[in-house]
């Protein structure tokens, strides 16, 4: 008697068990499969937002800091933020001149605005107003006709350059090249497109109209909160350059040494930082849900192993009477429980990616699953059957052969 | 010497009373022989029975199986003793419901460890001694009660056991049926088998070589199976006489 033995006549046993219990094994594996397939569905939708957000990051440019009055994630009274001072073209100016990792400096005011071409409109669209310089800080690049220029700055003149969502809503058939556009009430001559991005968080960074600084403070005024966008050489230098224009910027604004910041640097990763803990928490709660399933599942299996132990006693004395172990005993129904866990397991991976494949068809998540996860999921109902068949295997083989013959 | 019981009792506790089941036993049993275990319901028979079979251990006492003293074995070696040595029968059949007549004779091979071409041989081979090759493929419900008992049969030669033992065997047959059963022991024991038969029936104890008389867990007589049949029947000329018409 060995090992192998146990284990080719357990399967054999365990196999026949389940054919011949059809209902049982399917009500039981739809405990488990339901509980895998919860776990396997929530794990591809948050993979899959994960590796989507990690593309949309990409496309904000890596290695650029934001200079502004708040914090793009504000943990705070939001108050203290509101009270800080404005920053100015002054700060600006210290920065492009002491900053030594800059290689290009940017101011950034914005606005939403309407924005449209002979009828045509595009609502909510993200006016920007800059300078050249933007176009290292923000990762955008000119896909035809040119950008802003300083001579556009300095003559205020009324151009713009526009980003694609502004192209496919007001040019959808024609080149913008030359048009004029009302931004606002203002009209502007478009002299360039911008490169597609996409999205960060459901807000698309393509909803964008780029225009001279100047022009912009000559139509909107100065009241507008100032950003001011840095562009470094690359991510590596990217916490140097941080420490760097906090040191600017608190000499710039004389900042006591006891006081803190009256300002903020960003950097893109913030937010994903923010994501990390929303998609986490909403992760936790998942897996703690389908962990929960499981567990009903698993509690679902030790039942129904526990009423085959019952109502199989007297065959669990005539294999003992026969000379079987009581190791063999215990692995012929630990392998009963393991079978129709995995069977759910597997059931439920199908399932689960099916859900996962569908919310990601039907709504803008993007569900992507590794195919680690379908291992996991099928490996860990395993060991849910496997924890939750012991016990009753155990009592099987400890059952005493002479009662167990006896039982009718 | 093949059994070599000792001062053998076996007690259970019901509800704080001591049921005797066995007391003090002394019983041995060379090989090829053929005795009957005969005696009141409720006298031990079964009991004695599960011991021979290391299916229970006595509370007291030494058994000594082919000399080996079975006390200190493990549960594995008790439970190897059982599929090697012992070839169980039981009154109830005690086949597997939802297995062929053929994958049930091969059980106890399967425990063995033997291959699976090994074993259709062998199981083969014991079903064709109890005349069921043609019902090798059927389940047991769809055997008769003698058939069932022939496959339990085969199961018990198919391990090729140093000791058959048999309780009532025949006690869920009708007469002819049983007789069938009894003629195949018979059989059995012609060809050097060692066989323990428990039965209730006079008739039967006494056509075998050699019976013992269990009374409250004691034996009280043992010797030629006709001479203990006879014995019992002392204040019942009646039934004695019956019994030495029908035996002749
Ligand atoms: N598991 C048990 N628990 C308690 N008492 C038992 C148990 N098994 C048998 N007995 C008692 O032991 C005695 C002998 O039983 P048994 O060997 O089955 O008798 P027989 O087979 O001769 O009818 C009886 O009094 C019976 O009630
Ligand atoms: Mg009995």
């Amino acid at each position: 008697m060995n090992a192998r033995v146990d284990f080719v006549e357990g399967a054999r046993i365990a196999l026949l068990s389940l054919r011949t219990n059809r209902l049982r094994t399917v009500l039981t594996t739809t405990g488990i499969g339901i509980g895998v397939a919860t776990l396997l569905a929530i794990l591809g939708i948050t993979q899959g937002l994960d590796s989507s957000f990690a593309n949309q990051l990409a496309s904000i440019g890596s290695s650029s800091l934001y200079v502004s009055k708040m914090p793009w994630v504000q943990m705070g009274n939001w108050w203290e933020y509101r009270n800080r001072k404005e920053l100015t073209l002054s700060d600006l100016e210290v920065v492009r001149t002491h900053s030594t990792y800059a290689t290009a400096v940017a101011p950034i005011v914005d606005s939403n605005e309407d924005v449209s071409f002979l009828g045509q409109s595009v609502s909510a669209v993200d006016v920007t107003g800059t300078t050249p310089d933007y176009l290292a800080v923000s990762g955008f690049e000119v896909t035809s006709g040119r950008f802003l220029t300083d001579a556009d700055d300095d003559a205020r003149h009324p151009v713009a350059v526009l980003g694609m969502d502004v192209v496919d809503g007001l040019f959808p058939m024609s080149s913008p090249l030359g048009a004029t556009v009302r931004i606002g009430n203002h009209p502007f001559t478009v002299i360039g497109t911008l490169s597609r991005k996409g999205k960060v968080l459901d807000s698309s960074q393509d909803l964008t109209v780029l225009i001279p600084f100047k022009s912009f403070v000559g139509y909107y005024g100065k009241r507008r909160g100032l950003s001011i966008g840095v562009a470094v050489e690359s991510p590596e230098v990217l916490t140097a350059a941080e420490d760097q224009l906090v040191g600017i910027m608190r000499r710039a604004r004389a900042t006591p040494p006891d006081k803190k910041d009256d300002f903020a640097v960003n950097r893109p990763e913030q937010l994903a930082e923010t994501y990390k803990q929303l998609t986490g928490a909403l992760f936790g709660v998942a897996v703690g849900i389908g962990l929960i399933t499981l567990l009903v599942g698993g509690i679902g299996i030790m039942n129904i192993m526990l009423v085959s132990v019952t109502e199989r006693t007297r065959e669990i004395g005539i294999r003992r009477a026969l000379g079987a172990r009581k190791r063999t005993i215990i692995t012929q129904f630990v392998l009963e429980a393991v079978a129709v866990s995995a069977l759910g397991g597997l059931l439920g991976t199908a399932v689960g990616l099916s859900g996962a494949k569908l919310v990601s068809e039907i709504t803008p998540l993007a569900a992507t699953v590794k195919p680690l996860t379908i291992v996991f999921g099928v490996s860990f109902s395993g060991l849910v059957g496997l924890l939750f068949g012991l016990w009753p295997a155990v009592r099987a083989a400890n059952l005493d052969p002479v009662e167990a013959l006896r039982w009718e | 010497m093949l059994i070599d019981l000792r001062d053998i009792s076996r007690t259970y506790h019901v509800g704080g009373e001591e049921v005797r089941a066995l007391q003090s036993v002394n019983l041995t049993i060379d090989r090829g022989e053929w005795v009957a275990i005969v005696g009141q319901s409720g006298s031990g028979k079964s009991t004695l029975m599960n011991v021979l079979g290391c299916l229970d251990t006595p509370t007291s006492g030494r058994y000594l199986l082919n000399g080996r003293d079975v006390a200190g074995l493990s549960d594995d070696e008790l439970a190897d003793i059982r599929n090697r040595e012992i070839g169980f029968v039981f009154q109830t059949f005690q086949l597997l419901p939802r297995e062929t007549a053929l994958a049930n004779v091969e059980l106890p091979l399967v425990y063995r460890g033997l291959k699976a071409k090994e074993r259709r041989e062998r199981a083969r081979s014991a079903l064709d001694k109890v005349g069921l090759t043609e019902r090798m493929a059927h389940r047991p419900n769809e055997l008769s009660g003698g058939q069932r008992q022939r496959v339990a049969i085969a199961r018990a030669l198919a391990a090729e056991p140093s000791l058959l033992l048999a309780d009532e065997p025949t006690g869920n047959l009708d007469s002819a049926t049983g007789e069938e059963i009894f003629k195949l022991f018979e059989a059995l024991h012609r060809t050097g088998h060692t066989l323990c038969l428990v039965t209730h029936e006079p008739k039967l104890a006494a056509r075998c070589p050699r019976a013992v008389r269990l009374s409250d867990g004691l034996v009280i007589a043992d010797g030629p199976g006709r001479q203990v049949a006879l014995e019992n029947l002392r204040d019942d000329p009646r039934l004695a006489a019956a019994l030495r018409h029908e035996l002749t």
